[in-house]
């Protein structure tokens, strides 16, 4: 009886891993492959959102992308997080296909989406009780985080106590909590004043430049994608293709005072205007 | 920072320091009663006839209503009944109207019916529903039910159309199902325009309460209402009214109380209407 337990369990080394082509993976946290997605509309006739895209992620990048408004970028961040389903082909996330959301993923909103039932304390620490962490070791992480985006005393503010700024920095924190290991970023700070996205900006690189995850950020503002990324994905409208792909080698960490005078910022960013559908004199913000 | 945040804190400091007559709390359904007090007397002596008797005299019945036994008794059955009624259609409807909020299927089969229910007057199926459960507790209870049920179920949906899609793709990001995002996150977030539907829902279970009691008159506020109309003791018919205006109010304060503490969070976004259906 026991031999043939045994038997049978020796079995399994011989095929498990050799089958699997690990060595044949690209690097890429995120890929997309041969990607498009129509949207039925109102009057029945079909819009392309997404035509044929493929790209890919590399672990621990921060990329951008940017295009025109209507040229799908934020369609193919909600794709990868998993909120819209394409209507062709693939994308994966660490290898496996994405088949919904999930906490690997942690998406922050322009609309902020906050839970305004709860106070600061209640939205940060919301994910980690939700995955079965007690709520003395939630509340004592979440108040790290809501530290670290410099919200100390707001605790126990509710939402709509709180400006469009203060408001972001608590999303950025709830999502941070769980721990994803990509953070998707739709227009993160399209809503705020320039004075308080500037702030942002910084802020969100000092986070970044901490733990270096991955980044998908979708922006309109060629500047802010400059600023923040390692690569830039240029689109562009009806339908939605990527037309370029730019690689950001402006050295880290960055400070805005010295990039808006450095030469080679100003040549990615009037290059990268360029290249939008837009004129380049509307394109810039 | 805190500047802003204080501003944001209290957009209505400002007007707040403002104070007229109008803003003195308690004072403004004060003056509103004895306006109306005034014109239901100017225009008692005008008429002159039994079945208009003054508003004093009216008033003079209240405290030998309210201190006679039985028609407290009356009173706290038809309170009663009222609660069980309302409850249960807050229990039903509030899930009914937010999974038709939720989806789209369940909102394409559900409003045609509800469209065609809503405007039916719930007391005309009072007869029906005695054929069926009698005149006894169960057929008030079920009309209380369906008169509450529409505009809690009306409200729930509009309340769980308007979530923010983005805020139940944050909690799905969570880890968060199905099931659990609809009463976690779609029902606190659709509870300010829930409480509308509530409110709406406390003013018809009053008034479908009063009309099953005399319809089905066992016990209870209309039975005693249409008693001394029978007997033609108008005083206490009025008396009576009087009794149900303020206990309509005393529920409806109570309630904002409630809602007050309940969704305090919100952004003070929604006035209040009461239906008048």
């Amino acid at each position: 009886m026991s031999g043939f337990g045994i038997g049978a369990l020796k079995s399994y080394p011989c095929v498990e891993d050799q089958d699997l082509p690990d060595q044949d993976l690209p690097a890429g946290i995120i890929e997309i492959e041969r990607l498009s997605k129509v949207f039925d509309t109102a009057h029945r006739d079909r819009h392309l959102a997404l035509s044929d895209i493929s790209v890919t992620v590399a672990d621990g990048q921060f990329v951008s992308i940017v295009g025109p408004s209507g040229c799908g970028k934020s369609t193919l961040l909600y794709v990868v997080g998993g909120f819209v389903q394409p209507t062709s082909g693939r994308v994966q996330v660490m290898g496996k296909p994405v088949l919904g959301p999930g906490p690997d993923r942690g998406p922050v909103f322009q609309e902020f989406a906050l839970f305004p039932w709860k106070t600061v304390l209640g939205n940060v620490s919301y994910g980690l009780i939700e995955q079965g962490m007690a709520r003395r070791e939630a509340e004592a992480r979440a108040r790290a985080l809501i530290e670290l985006v410099h919200l100390k005393g707001y605790e126990h503010f509710y939402p709509k106590e709180l400006s469009g700024g203060m408001k972001q920095r608590v999303a950025i924190a709830r999502t941070l909590a769980y721990g994803p290991s990509i953070l998707l970023m739709d227009e993160p700070f399209g809503a705020l004043d320039a004075h308080t996205r500037t702030r942002l900006q910084n802020e969100l690189l000092e986070i970044w430049e901490r733990d270096r995850k991955t980044v998908m950020f979708v922006t309109h503002s060629v500047d802010e994608a400059v600023f923040l990324s390692d690569r830039v994905f240029v689109m562009t409208r009806s339908p939605g293709r990527i037309k370029s792909i730019v690689d950001i080698t402006l050295p880290r960490p960055r400070r805005r005072a010295e990039l808006l005078v450095d030469r080679r910022y100003q040549d990615y960013v009037v290059g990268i205007e360029r290249q939008m559908d837009d004129p380049p004199e509307a394109g810039g913000t | 920072m805190v500047d802003e945040a204080l501003a944001a804190a209290h957009p209505g400091a400002r007007q707040r320091e403002r104070m007229t007559l109008a803003t003195i709390p308690g004072l403004p359904p004060v003056l509103a009663c004895l306006a109306l007090f005034l014109a239901w007397d100017l225009t008692a002596r005008a008429v002159a006839i039994d079945s208009l008797p003054s508003p004093w005299s009216a008033l003079k019945e209240v405290p030998a209503i309210l201190g006679d036994g039985e028609a407290i008794g009356n009173i706290f059955a038809s309170l009663r009944r009222m609660a069980i009624g309302l409850i249960l259609a807050i229990v039903c409807a509030i899930p009914i109207g937010l999974m038709m909020g939720r989806s789209r299927a369940v909102a394409a089969f559900c409003n045609p019916l509800m469209m065609v229910i809503y405007p039916v007057p719930k007391a005309a199926l009072m007869p029906i529903i005695m054929l069926w459960l009698g005149v006894g507790e169960a057929a008030k209870i079920l009309v209380i039910f369906l008169g509450v049920s529409l505009p809690v179920i009306y409200h729930s949906y509009q309340g769980g159309r308007a979530v923010e899609e983005k805020m139940l793709w944050s909690a799905a990001a969570m880890g968060m199902t199905a099931r659990a995002r609809l009463f976690r996150i779609a029902l606190p977030a659709a509870l300010p325009e829930i409480m509308v539907g509530v409110r709406t829902g406390l003013v018809l279970a009053l008034i479908t309460m009063v009309t099953s009691e005399m319809i089905a008159r066992q016990n209870g506020v209309g039975n005693i209402l249409f008693n001394s109309l029978d007997m033609a003791q108008y005083q206490t018919v009025y008396g009576m009214i009087i009794v149900i205006g303020v206990l309509g109010f005393v529920l409806d304060a109570a309630f904002q109380m409630l809602r007050g503490v309940l969704v305090a969070w919100a952004e003070p976004a929604q006035p209040i209407i009461v239906g008048s259906t």
